[in-house]
C-alpha cells in the first residue's frame, strides 16, 4: 500500500516535471497566457467597481467585500485547474480515439489523464487572486487568526467542488462522446454567478447552489465567516464546512467518472 | 450586382449550416438566457431602495440589459475573435486568399446568414415572449425602434471591423494572448454592454466616449430604453456612422498590409 503510494507519488512529480518543461517550450506564450489569464481578472474587478460606484453596495456588500468573494473563487479555481483544467478537453480524446492509451498503461486511466498535464497558467489566476485577497485584507482591516485555517478549508474545498464538476462534466462524454458544451452552458454561468454574493438570488437558485452543486462554499458562505458579515438565510458555520463538502462532492464526481469509464467504449478509427 | 449575389450565397450557406447544427443554437441561446437574469438579479439588488439612480429607473435599466444581452446574443453568432486568430494560425487562411472574392466581406455576408437564422429561430421569438413577460420600460414608437435598428446594425458592423483587426494583428503577432484580453476587456466595459455609460465615474466615461466601443452596445441600448431621443439621436447615429468609417479604413489598411506579409506556419 505504502509501496504503491510512493511509486504514484513519484510519477506524479515525473509526469508534472515533463508537462511544465513541455509548457515553458514556448517562453513567450508562457508569460502571454499568465499576464492575460490576470489581466481578464483585474478587468472584472474593474467592472464591479464601476457598478458600486453610483449605487455603494450590492446588497449590503462593499466594493472590497465583493472583490474578496471573487478572489476567493479565482484562487481555488486557480488551484483546481492545476489539477483538473484539462479535463474540459476529455472529450477531444474519446472522440479522436487517442483515449485508449490511457487505459493501456500500467496506471489508473483517472490518475494518468490528471497527471498528464500541470497547468502552470493558472500563476495568473494567482497572481491576480492573491494580490486581491491581500488589498481586500487590508482595506477591510481584518485580523484573522483562526479564521485562517477556514480560509485554507475554502481554498481546499473550493477547489474539490469546482474540480469535481469539472470531472463529472468530462465523464458525459464517455456516453455522449462530446461534454464541452455542457461545461459552458452549466459551469461557466455557474461560476459567474457566484462572483456575486447569493443572496440577491431567488431562493431556488440558492438551494441548488447549496444542496446540488455546492458552488455556495467555494466563496459565499467562508465568505460570511471570514468577513464577519450575518447571512439572514445560513448560520456563519457553514462556510467551514467547505472542505467536508467539497470532499465528499469530489469523491461523487469521481465515482461518477468510474462509472462512465465501465460505459466507455473505443470510438475506435 | 454579379458579385453581391456571390456574397449572398455565403450568407444563404452559413444559415443551413446554422439549422442543421440546431444544438449550438440552443445552448448558446440558454447561456445567454442565464446570464440575462444573472445581470437582472444584480441590478434588481442594486436598485433595491432606491427610486432613480443618475436619473434612470429600474424598469428603465431592464429594459436596458435586456435589449442589451439581446444584442449580445446576435453578435455572438458571428465569427468570434479566437476562430479568426486560429486560421491565420494553422495557415487555413491562406486557401481562402486564394479565392476569387475578398475574405473580410465573406466573412461578413458569412456571418450575416448565422445571425439571421439565430435571430429568427432564438433571440426575437424568446427576447419577445421576456418583455412581454418582464414589462420593461421602453420607449417603443415606431420611429425609435426604427432608429434603434438602424444604430444596431451600425454598432454590429463597427464590432465585426474592430474584431477582424484584432484577429488580423495575429499576422504579426503569432501570439496573441494579450492582445485578445485587450479586446474582451475594452468590449465588455467600454461597450456600456454590462453597465451603462452614465453610471461610470465622469473621467471614465469621458475616457470611454472618446472610444469607439460605446458605439457598440450603448448606442442602440440607451435609444432603444428611450434614454437619447430628438436630435441626441442623430448626433449619436452620425457619431457612429464616423466610426464606422474609421474602424472600416483601419480593417482595409490592416487587411493589405497583412495579406503582403503573410507568413504560413506549417502546411
Amino acid at each position: 500500500m505504502v509501496k504503491s503510494l510512493i511509486r504514484g507519488i513519484v510519477m506524479y512529480l515525473y509526469m508534472v516535471d515533463a508537462s511544465i518543461r513541455a509548457q515553458l517550450q514556448y517562453r513567450y506564450a508562457f508569460v502571454m497566457n499568465i499576464l492575460g489569464w490576470a489581466m481578464t481578472y483585474a478587468g472584472t474587478a474593474v467592472t464591479m467597481w464601476v457598478l458600486l460606484f453610483s449605487f455603494g453596495a450590492l446588497d449590503g456588500w462593499v466594493f472590497w467585500e465583493l472583490i474578496f468573494l471573487f478572489a476567493l473563487a479565482v484562487l481555488s479555481w486557480g488551484v483546481c485547474m492545476i489539477f483538473f483544467f484539462h479535463f474540459r478537453s476529455l472529450d477531444q480524446y474519446i472522440v479522436n480515439g487517442t483515449f485508449d492509451r490511457f487505459l493501456v498503461r500500467p496506471v489508473h486511466p483517472f490518475f494518468h489523464f490528471m497527471a498528464m498535464k500541470f497547468d502552470v497558467g493558472a500563476l495568473g489566476q494567482f497572481l491576480f487572486s492573491i494580490a486581491a485577497v491581500g488589498l481586500a485584507y487590508s482595506n477591510l482591516n481584518l485580523h484573522w487568526t483562526w479564521q485562517w485555517a477556514v480560509f485554507l478549508g475554502a481554498v481546499i474545498g473550493g477547489s474539490l467542488i469546482q474540480g469535481g464538476l469539472l470531472v463529472a462534466i468530462s465523464a458525459v462524454a464517455f456516453w455522449t462522446t462530446r461534454s464541452e458544451r455542457l461545461y459552458w452552458v452549466i459551469m461557466w454561468p455557474l461560476k459567474n454567478l457566484m462572483n456575486y454574493p447569493l443572496s440577491i438570488y431567488p431562493r431556488l437558485v440558492q438551494l441548488l447552489v447549496v444542496f446540488i452543486l455546492p458552488f455556495a462554499f467555494v466563496n459565499y458562505l467562508p465568505a460570511l465567516i471570514l468577513l464577519e458579515k450575518t447571512g439572514r438565510i445560513f448560520a456563519p458555520f457553514w462556510g467551514a464546512l467547505s472542505p467536508l463538502v467539497g470532499g465528499i462532492f469530489f469523491w461523487l464526481c469521481f465515482r461518477f467518472w468510474l462509472l462512465g469509464l465501465d460505459r466507455y467504449k473505443s470510438t475506435g478509427s | 450586382m454579379g458579385t453581391f449575389k456571390m456574397y449572398r450565397e455565403f450568407s444563404r450557406i452559413s444559415f443551413q449550416r446554422s439549422a442543421a447544427y440546431r444544438f449550438d443554437v440552443w445552448t448558446r441561446i440558454a447561456g445567454n438566457i442565464m446570464f440575462l437574469f444573472m445581470w437582472g438579479f444584480i441590478w434588481y439588488a442594486l436598485y433595491l431602495g432606491k427610486e432613480t439612480v443618475e436619473g434612470v429607473s429600474f424598469p428603465s435599466m431592464l429594459g436596458y440589459i435586456m435589449i442589451s444581452q439581446a444584442l449580445q446574443g446576435i453578435h455572438s453568432a458571428g465569427t468570434q475573435l479566437w476562430e479568426i486568430q486560429e486560421r491565420v494560425r494553422t495557415g487555413d487562411i491562406a486557401m481562402e486568399m486564394l479565392r476569387p472574392y475578398d475574405y473580410t466581406t465573406r466573412i461578413l455576408f458569412s456571418d450575416l446568414g448565422s445571425i439571421f437564422f439565430y435571430i429568427l429561430t432564438a433571440v426575437l421569438p424568446l427576447y419577445t415572449v421576456l418583455f412581454l413577460v418582464l414589462k420593461p420600460a421602453v420607449s417603443l414608437t415606431f420611429a425609435q425602434v426604427g432608429l434603434f435598428i438602424i444604430s444596431a446594425v451600425l454598432g454590429y458592423l463597427i464590432r465585426f471591423c474592430i474584431e477582424m483587426t484584432f484577429g488580423l494583428f495575429t499576422f504579426w503577432l503569432i501570439e496573441t494572448g494579450g492582445v485578445e484580453d485587450v479586446f474582451y476587456f475594452s468590449i465588455s466595459l467600454f461597450s456600456g454592454s454590462l453597465v451603462p455609460l452614465w453610471f461610470f465615474p465622469a473621467w471614465l466615461e469621458q475616457v470611454a466616449r472618446y472610444l469607439p466601443f460605446q458605439a457598440i452596445f450603448f448606442t442602440p441600448n440607451s435609444i432603444f430604453v428611450g434614454q437619447l431621443t430628438g436630435p441626441g439621436i442623430f448626433i449619436a447615429l452620425l457619431n457612429q456612422a464616423a466610426w464606422l468609417l474609421i474602424s472600416f479604413l483601419i480593417l482595409r489598411l490592416v487587411w493589405h498590409r497583412a495579406s503582403a506579409k503573410i507568413v504560413i506556419q506549417g502546411g
